[in-house]
Order: C-alpha cells, then structure tokens, then sequence
C-alpha cells in the first residue's frame, strides 16, 4: 500500500436540536466571548434561535452577531467580520450558514487570530500556527465547509478567488442539526447534494491522497446520496433523509479535503465565475461529462463505487463505471436538476470566449488532483458536451 | 540529517540544474512561453531562487529574489526538492500533505511539470558536477 497522510480533525455532533450546544462546544475549546456571523436570512428564518438560547443559558458574556454575509462572500465582508470582532473583544467564532458563511468566518478567522493582511496567508500551507476557536453549524447539506481545511473568497476589486488551505484551517467542531435544513426549498436541497456527491466521486477517484479512509468516506457519501437525496428533495420534513444528506456532506468533505476534487469542480468554478450558476448545480451538470472523460484513468475508481452501491454486480470495469456514469445522470433527473449548461441558463458562447473560460479551469486549483491530465482542447470538449 | 549540507551547496546545485534547463531548448521554450515568474523557498537549509521567464526571451535564475515580483512561490525542505528532482515527489499531493506551501495560481506552474520531466535524468550528473555529497539513491 502506498503511504498516505489523513486530516480529520473537526469534532462533529450530529442530531437533532444539537444546535443549542454551540456555546458548550465553543467554551469546551475555550472560547470566552463570542461572535456569531450568519447572514440576514437565516435570522429571519429563525435558525439562530437555539443557538442564541444555548448562550443565554450558558453564563457566559453576550454574543456579537455579524448577521451581512452574502451569498458569494468577499474579502470586503471578511474584513468586517475581523473588525467587528476584535473591536467586541470577541476570541472565538460561530458560523450558521452555508458554504459562504462558513468559508468567510474560516478566513476572519485567519486575520483576528495573525492581524495584518490576509493576502499573506493566502495559498496553501501558509498559516503558520493554530486558529482561534470556530464551531461550523451548517444549514445547507453541499460544502463540507464545516470540516474543510480550504476556503475561498471573492477578491471582486481584482476579479479573482482567494483560496486559502491549511490544516489549521478546519473549524474545531461542526455541528449536524438536520432541523435546520428543513427548510431548505427542493430545488436547492438538491443542487447541494449534487455538489456533495461530486465531492465524494471526484475525491474518489483523485490524485491527492488516496487512502482506505478516503475510500471508506467517499464511498459510503455516495450510498447515503443515492438512497436519500431524492426523498429528501421531494419531502423536506423527512428528518431520516436530511439526516442522511447531511451526514453524507460532512462525509464526502472530509473525503475531498483529504484526496482533492477534480475537473468537474474547475469546471464549474470557471463557469459560476463567468455566469453567475449555482455552485451546486453547475457541478451536477458537468459531473457526468467529467467522469466520461476521467474514464480510463479512474475506471477502477468508478467500477468499485458502481459495485459498492449495487448498481451493478460482477461484470467488466468498464461497464461497471459506465454505469455510475449512468446512474448520476438518473439522480440528477429525478431530483428535477438541469442537464445542460443551457438549461442552467447560460448563454452561447464565441469559441475565444470558450478558450477564456477553458484556461480559467485549467489554473484552478482542483484540476491539480485530477486523475487524467487535461488540454485546453479537453476542457473546451467537455464544456461543449455539457451545453 | 539534510540531503544537502548548506546553502552554498544547495545553491550550488539547484543554480546548476536550473542553466541546464534554461540551455535546452527543448525544456526552455515552454516556459519562456508561460512568462512566468516561479520563486521556490528552501528551508533546511535556507535558500531563494527565483526562475524569471518574464520577459518572453529567456530564462533568468537568481539565486534570492530576482526585480520581478514572483507570479508563484512554492516553499517546501531543501530535502523535498532534491526528492522531486529524483523523480520521487508528486507536486499535487505534495501540497495536499503539506510537504509544500504554494501561493498565487499553482495549476500554472504545475501545468509545466511536464515540461521539465527531462531534468530528473540530468540530476545525478549535476549532483557530481558540482561536487556535492547529495545522491540520487539517498
């Protein structure tokens, strides 16, 4: 067996109502004062409620609530989030919210605990030391934010993504309250078990560190994915499904985080940067282009998770990952997801348009982990076969 | 104990390899191309060298920081590169384990790794060109 290396090391609480815990939690890892960043939505909702209960029975100093995030957030709200909490005396961080919410309190996280510029740390392995204490209680089932140890953020002055990595970059603990993606609207439930699933099959099957941990997490990810998105997608109230989506999430995150993504993901971050899609579904549309065109370097890959998950028993490798090929396009149709880039809304576009996008992929980071090296040709290929 | 004694050594030998690349036209023109400029950080022992492509005629290398601001700096153990120039790293996972920290858009450099596959069959050579103690099998 070849050596590896495996980073897990968010404590996760699942359950029900477990999000009136997030005070105990943060004070377990010695947090004393606290600010809650989230954004203006979810506090409508009503989701910061048992949150904000759990610290007023905690007999601990008020919470500061940072409740601006927007959906695609920028260094200019990151920047915020640190002022506001070094100017409350705040020494820990509480992120509700999705991936956004999450990878901008990650990244506050980085400037209240060092100070200076965050641009230093930017890239991967730059932080030098260990954070401040952060709890990631997340109200989407997608990220894997919540146990990642990437994030990014958008630098919209200078037109780029900032992505950060570290081992210390993971949040001490995640929080899994299924009650708070009830809520979540069908459409969206699904497009964030899409990109879980991704996570899970491109982790799969990629470069970075494959181990039998990773195995093990991608693979059971992709089982919970397949057996409960479309229940949880069409019945928010089932509990068991969202349990299952949820936990699956955090699963395939701890997976991709370890072995990287792929492709797919460059794909579709080219694409969500250039059109404004939804990370989610622009992921689940180019997903089973990626996998056709990984085939013969990860048909392996793909052959043990199509047995794995019963799709198809025995038989030939490449039958057997075709099948899963076959059997993403299945979910994706009957979770009601587009299957096209033009049905996702995207417009035609200019072959020099096209080059643009494809040399966008090709510098983003998650294509370093794909299992098939690519050409600009290649992705402009599978771009075309997506649309 | 460190692959390569000291500095001296280490610039010794990475400046080397390095003119050995800029020389073949075969390595060179690809990265001439990508204009980029490429700073490595060695540590264990220390050590700066900045490969300057910026200028879309040649190869610059410095050993320290050169006048043009690195596109891409990768900082890793003076020993991790001699294991990449014997063939025995992948950058990728590298990075993922935390063997080297990259800044700016990695995929760039990394597309050229390809590029500069050759040199690991003219390392040993350089090791004794410059009389260092470093072997390929070490």
């Amino acid at each position: 067996m070849e050596p590896f290396s495996f980073h897990a090391p968010t404590k996760i609480t699942f359950g029900d109502d477990t999000a009136g815990s997030a005070c105990d939690v943060i004070k377990e890892f010695g947090g004393k004062k606290t600010l809650i960043i989230s954004d203006a939505n979810l506090i409508k909702a009503g989701l910061l409620t048992p949150v904000l209960d759990g610290f007023a029975a905690g007999e601990v100093p008020e919470p500061v609530i940072f409740d601006q995030v927007p959906p695609d957030s920028d260094v200019h709200c990151v920047n915020n989030v640190a002022a506001l909490a070094r100017e409350s005396g705040c020494d820990s961080l509480v992120a509700i919210g999705g991936g956004s919410v999450m990878d901008t309190a990650k990244v506050a996280n980085i400037c209240l605990t060092y100070g200076g510029d965050m641009l230093e740390y930017q890239g991967l392995n730059n932080l030098p030391s260990k954070l401040r204490p952060l709890v990631a209680i997340p109200t989407t089932a997608g990220t894997g934010s919540e146990v990642s140890l990437v994030a990014m953020i958008k630098d919209a002055a200078e037109g780029r993504k900032l992505l950060f990595g570290s081992v210390f970059l993971a949040p001490d603990a995640a929080i899994l309250d299924p009650g708070l993606i009830r809520s979540l609207p069908p459409r969206l439930t699904a497009a964030t078990g899409l990109d879980a699933l991704t996570h899970a099959i491109e982790a799969h099957a990629a470069l970075g560190s494959p181990s039998p941990f990773v195995e093990a997490l991608a693979l059971e990810a992709m089982r919970l994915i397949f057996k409960h998105l479309p229940r949880a997608t069409s019945n928010g109230d089932d509990l068991e499904a969202r349990s299952a989506t949820l936990i699956a999430s955090t699963m395939a995150g701890v997976a991709f985080t370890n072995a990287g993504v792929g492709i797919v993901h460059a794909l579709a971050h080219a694409t969500g940067a250039r059109f404004g899609t939804h990370h989610g579904m622009t992921n689940a549309v180019f997903l089973p282009h990626g996998m056709e065109f990984n085939l013969d370097a990860a048909m392996n890959r793909y052959a043990s998770a199509a047995r794995f998950l019963g799709i198809i028993t025995g038989g030939e490798d490449r039958a057997a990952a075709q099948e899963l090929v076959g059997a993403v396009r299945s979910l994706t149709s009957r979770c009601k997801l587009p299957a096209t880039l033009r049905e996702l809304g995207v417009p035609p576009s200019e072959d020099s348009e096209l080059e643009e996008l494809a040399v966008v992929a090709s510098t983003d980071p998650a294509i370093m982990f794909n299992p098939k090296e690519s050409s600009l040709e290649d992705i402009i290929d599978i771009y075309k076969r997506a649309y | 104990m460190a692959v390569f004694g000291s500095s001296e050594e280490l610039e010794r030998v990475m400046v080397a390899l390095w003119g050995r690349i800029a020389a073949d036209p075969q390595m060179s023109e690809q990265l001439i191309r990508s204009k980029l400029v490429v700073q490595f950080r060695y540590r264990d022992p220390e050590g700066i060298l900045t490969v300057d492509c910026s200028n879309g005629q040649g190869i610059t290398v410095i050993w320290g920081s050169g006048p043009n601001k690195p596109i891409v700096e990768m900082s890793m153990k003076a020993d991790v590169a001699h294991d990449f120039w014997c063939g025995r790293v992948s950058v990728p996972v590298a990075i993922l384990t935390g063997k080297i920290a990259s800044k700016g858009p990695t995929p760039k450099a990394l597309a050229l790794l390809p590029v500069i596959r050759p040199a690991f069959a003219l390392y040993p050579d350089v090791l004794r060109e410059v009389g260092s103690k470093a072997t390929v099998s070490g």
